[in-house]
């Protein structure tokens, strides 16, 4: 799958997971960081994104510090993803 | 000057015994209970170590004499049954009795096992009436011929500690005489998941105050305190042992489930207990913390305990290494410990520790020590939704 | 013990969020034996990254708990104390579910979180930065009597000058599957019959927020005074019930002649209501019913204290529900007495201020 591919796929996973009310999956900026400034996120959707990745990608992260540099942005999601699937 | 609370009577089971003298002997020997998973059927059978009390629910129903089959309920009955008894209560009508109990998961330990059942029409019976939260406080009182002020408190972890304030409270404010307080929580799958979706269980042993701490094991278990008014114990010449003399409860108000790193909420429940025990910091001996072993429970209490003690923080530990995080009884299995150190001048370590924490400047006692003069202990637990509470009991 | 109300909110099956609405043409016959509350407007109350994961007891009972302080002019109480029979079903089902389907994987936390009994208390005091005492009582019928009495005993300790206490409770499917399958509801032909007068088993399932904003002081929008609650473990009979009522109200040095009105929580169920209706038998004060307009649940006795609050403040009995015998502005005192599935009473009463 092209990473391009797994953006558009992860945004509309991030926002049915996270149940982002106001919040289209287009609306998303792949860049923009998904905790604090971005999309708001908090220390509990980060242990969703993790069962996210786990449910549609059957990627296990083990370590939680791991994940931090992981769910940066969608993009450093999808290249993470990426990186897996090869 | 506010009417004295005196503990007569005290009854506990958990991973580390069921009864008040071999919990004690656990402890003493420096002895968990924490271990491979029998009882519960979860398919994490091997992926977690747990402090499970090592009788099935047949065996805790003989134990308890119950007909009961919910191991909430039994796990309660047997140690409100054992407090009664210690406190040489008999008689419910000769004063205003009451009974206060806290339980998180309730009768969840049998729903969990019918509820798929149910929803596909293959089971037809009733569990929802045996299911909520009240029904195990109903069930104990019941057996227990309790029928003043009864009820049921359920703030996560810190529940136990809330059930006894409550109780000294309606004492102090002429509602009981004499009141049964604590809390009771059974493993279950409900609760291990959901600990392990916030990926803050150890596989291995819990490693309190540990640099290197992982995350918590679950513990299950009761314990409860009779309570008695000073009126009460002086009338009837009964031997108390402790005084329940500070409690406190606030809200961290930081965040649903975590605590501020700063331990706000934490610092205010422990500077409270001390104001309504009429105590300085300085007179504390031993503090039985919360210390569950998550790595932001034990820095944000650490920190918490040095903005109330500043340089002279007292000896303190976590005995959640012996018995796991019982939950809502967390608090009053760590009263019963509490009382255990007063009486015996012990301090029962943490175990299983090896690296300083380096956030803190301060260091938990590691190995027993006898014969320290214990004159007033307090006892942390902190939950979900902020809740922080503190207990002191002290030396009669 | 005793208390002034200052603020006061319920959302229930009536549109009773709105304070000039008092159930002008509604019916006391349930349209269904399942009361769902009216939809309410949440969204000033509670901020889109707290709603998105709320449930509806969450959506309920934080619009109740904020539009309370908002209307006693609060901006953050010293106590905040709560009241639920169930506590959060939707979320505890959701979880329970995926853990069994799954059959214990890919489990995420947030329903987990959110299934703790304290979490409506917790959240309120996030967004009203109360740092004080919070607790959560879950004791079936008597978990919202419980809170009030925690209430008057903190303002009496003066632990507190402004507390936030409220009961709650929610209805979902799963729970009305549970309840129907275990023979608590009130068949469709039986709603024929006022609940008061019914002849039939079961009852009418409801849910819904209340909440109260109390203090020891008086002010201009004081609505009515709490003089004092009592819970029951148990009785034996409706005349020993009596006996406790009397006792209760001499305790609070209230002669019987002067209640004007008995709000009494009759299920309409005909076998688990005789002990209430032995009780109002033997009581001779004008009584109205409050079941039939918000349903049974565990903490309809938050409903019921908004209604007799209510009562007072508009010198009014709804007519959907009616008392002949009160006469027009002399409701001065409300004594309300409920149970459920005849285990547990209580009492509680209140006067105009």
């Amino acid at each position: 799958m092209e990473v391009q591919e797994i953006i558009k796929n992860l945004k509309v996973q991030i926002v049915e997971q996270l149940n982002l009310e106001e919040v289209k999956p287009e609306d998303i900026d792949a860049n923009a960081p998904l905790f604090g400034d971005g999309l708001g996120l908090d220390s509990i959707d980060a242990l969703e994104l993790i069962v996210l990745l786990e449910k549609n990608y059957e990627i296990k992260i083990q370590d939680p510090k791991e994940a931090k540099a992981i769910f940066t942005s969608v993009q450093t999601m999808a290249d993470y993803v990426a990186s897996k699937m090869k | 000057m506010l009417n004295r609370i005196h503990i007569t009577g005290m009854g506990i089971i958990s991973a580390i015994g069921n009864s008040v003298e071999e919990t004690f002997q656990s402890l003493n020997a420096c002895k968990t209970g924490i271990g491979k998973i029998h009882h519960l059927k979860t398919r994490h059978r091997d992926d977690f170590l747990v402090g499970e009390i090592p009788f099935s629910n047949v065996q805790l129903a003989e134990m308890a004499e119950s007909q009961v089959f919910d191991r909430t309920t039994l796990l309660g009955l047997i140690a409100a049954q054992q407090a009664l008894i210690n406190a040489r209560i008999g008689d419910m009508k000769e004063a205003r009795t009451g009974f206060i109990s806290s339980t998180t998961v309730a009768g969840m330990p049998h729903s969990e096992l019918l509820y798929k059942d149910f929803f596909e029409n293959r089971y037809q019976g009733n569990f929802i009436d045996s299911h909520f939260s009240g029904v195990s406080t109903n069930v104990i009182a019941s057996h227990l011929g309790i029928e003043d002020h009864v009820t049921t408190i359920s703030t996560a972890c810190s529940s136990a500690a809330n059930a006894i304030m409550l109780g000294a409270r309606l004492i102090r404010n002429g509602i009981l005489d004499r009141v049964l307080v604590g809390g009771v929580d059974a493993l279950s799958l409900f609760t291990l998941n959901g600990f392990n979706t916030l990926l803050i269980l150890d596989k291995e042993w819990c490693k309190p105050f540990d640099d290197q701490r992982k995350g918590l094991n679950l513990g299950e278990g009761a314990a409860y305190l009779m309570l008695e008014s000073e009126k009460m114990v002086k009338s009837s010449s009964k031997k108390s042992l402790a005084l329940l003399t500070g409690y406190s409860n606030t809200n961290d108000a930081f965040h649903q489930t975590a605590s501020s790193p700063e331990g706000q909420g934490a610092c205010l429940a422990m500077q409270k207990a001390l104001k309504i025990a009429s105590l300085e910091p300085s007179q504390i001996d031993y503090i039985n913390a919360h210390g569950t072993g998550t790595p932001n429970n034990d820095s944000s209490e650490g920190i918490a305990m040095q903005t109330v003690f500043g340089s002279k923080v007292p000896a303190f530990s976590s005995t959640k290494a012996y018995t796991g995080h019982t939950l809502a009884a967390a608090a009053s299995i760590e009263a019963v410990i509490s009382i255990l150190s007063l009486q015996h001048n012990t301090i029962f370590p943490c175990l299983n520790r090896e690296h300083q924490m380096t956030d803190l400047t301060i260091c938990p006692v590691d190995t027993l020590q006898n014969d320290v003069a214990l004159q007033h202990v307090m006892s942390n637990s902190f939950g979900f939704g902020g809740n922080c509470s503190s207990l002191i009991f002290s030396k009669n | 013990m005793e208390a002034f109300i200052n603020g006061a909110t319920c959302i229930s099956h009536h549109n009773t969020v709105d304070e000039t609405f008092f159930f002008e043409g509604c019916s006391p016959f349930a349209p269904s034996p399942f009361l769902k509350v009216a939809p309410f407007e949440h969204k000033n109350y509670i901020p889109s990254a707290m709603s998105r994961r709320a449930s509806h007891i969450l959506k309920m009972g934080i619009t109740a708990g904020m539009m309370t302080l908002e209307r006693a002019g609060i901006k953050s109480p010293d106590a905040i104390v709560v009241g639920t029979g169930m506590g959060c079903f939707e979320d505890t089902d959701k979880f329970l579910r995926a853990l069994v389907d799954n059959e214990e994987q890919l489990l995420t936390p947030t329903s987990f979180i959110q299934s703790t009994h304290n979490s409506v208390a917790g959240q309120i005091a996030l967004l009203t930065k109360c740092q004080g005492h919070n607790f959560t009582y879950v004791h079936q019928n008597n978990s919202f009597e419980s809170a009030l009495l925690d209430a008057l005993m903190l303002l009496k300790e003066g632990e507190a000058q402004q507390v936030l206490v409220g009961g709650i409770d929610e209805l979902n499917a799963p729970l009305q599957e549970l309840f129907e399958r275990a023979g608590h509801i009130k068949a469709a032909e039986d709603l024929k019959e006022l609940l008061w007068e019914s002849t039939s088993k079961g009852s009418v399932a409801g849910e819904g927020a209340a909440f109260f904003n109390l203090s020891k002081k008086r002010n201009a929008n004081s609505l009515a005074k709490i003089r004092g609650v009592k819970t029951i473990q148990k009785t034996n009979s409706g005349e020993e019930l009596l006996e406790m009522a009397l006792e209760f109200l001499s305790e609070l040095a209230i002669k019987k002649s002067e209640i004007d009105l008995v709000l009494s929580g009759r299920s309409g169920d005909v076998e688990k209501d005789l002990k209430l209706k032995e009780f109002e038998s033997r009581l001779n004060i004008p009584l109205a019913y409050f079941k039939p307009l918000c349903g049974e649940y565990f903490t309809s006795g938050a409903f019921a204290l908004w209604l007799g609050t209510s009562i007072i403040k508009k010198q009014l009995v709804p007519g959907c529900i009616p008392s002949d015998q009160t006469k027009p502005n002399s409701l001065r005192n409300i004594l309300i007495v409920n149970h459920h599935s005849d285990e547990l009473y209580s009492l509680i009463c209140v006067s105009a201020c």
